[in-house]
């Protein structure tokens, strides 16, 4: 969408700190209804964000499709399984959970250090020029 | 900014979902896992092309991802019929 520049950053900021704390929610709530509407909540939030990227109708069929089919199926599963065994507390560590966090935060902190020092301008120069040129060809053409 | 702040996100979702799926003993919360791991994959994926083949594949994905949600919950329904508990340390289904 053509926004003015800084209702699109702070929109972006916004969105982006709604996605942390409803992936956050995600995986260290024990309910797991919690968790299915906490995936609603970042579904609803990558579709807004396919509606700043100009791409209106994979937005709208992401809310069609994903929070409104796949999201309500999730409930109705979550629903099916007998809820009375959620409430027993196994909520211990174990050695897994630890290795396995330790893992993501690598991955995350080494993809922080490496996306800073890549030159995206190129690559998204030379798509933005691919895209000038099949719109010169349709032109041509038509 | 704007465009790393996106990429930050996608890859921090990413690693949720990575460990969501890894650490998760009831098997929804690992089908829910899965769902945003796809859905990311096609969000940094649009993100990153900016042309018509990133919203083709989006839509692809999208219907992908349905049919593989529908057939995963009628598994685990199944599953839960079959032995009241849908716990995955109790996965030694090979084991009679």
């Amino acid at each position: 969408m053509d926004l003015p520049g800084p209702i699109h950053e702070i929109l972006v900021l916004f969105l982006g700190f709604v996605l942390l704390l409803g992936g956050l929610g995600l995986v260290l709530l024990t309910n797991p209804i919690y968790s299915a509407f906490s995936l609603g909540l970042v579904l609803v939030c990558i579709s807004l964000f396919y509606f700043l990227l100009n791409s209106y109708f994979v937005a709208v069929a992401q809310l069609l499709i994903y929070v409104g089919a796949i999201n309500v199926l999730i409930i109705f599963a979550v629903m099916f399984v007998n809820g009375s065994e959620w409430s027993k507390d196994k909520n211990y560590w174990t050695i897994g959970d630890g290795f396995t966090s330790l893992v993501c935060i690598t991955i995350v902190f080494s993809r922080m250090t490496t996306i800073p020092d890549t030159s995206w301008y190129g690559i998204l120069w030379t798509t933005r020029s691919n895209q000038i040129v099949e719109q010169g060809l349709i032109n041509n053409v038509q | 900014m704007m465009f790393e702040h996106v990429l930050f996100l996608s890859v921090y979702l990413f690693s949720i979902g990575i460990y969501g799926l890894i650490t998760s003993r009831n098997m929804v919360r690992a089908l829910i896992c899965l769902e945003l791991i796809l859905n990311l994959v096609t969000f940094s994926d649009l993100f990153d092309s900016r042309q018509l083949k990133g919203d083709i594949f989006a839509i692809f994905v999208i219907a992908l991802a349905a049919a593989e949600a529908a057939i995963g919950l009628s598994i685990l329904s199944s599953i839960h019929r079959n032995r009241k508990s849908t716990c995955i340390n109790q996965s030694n289904f090979l084991n009679n």
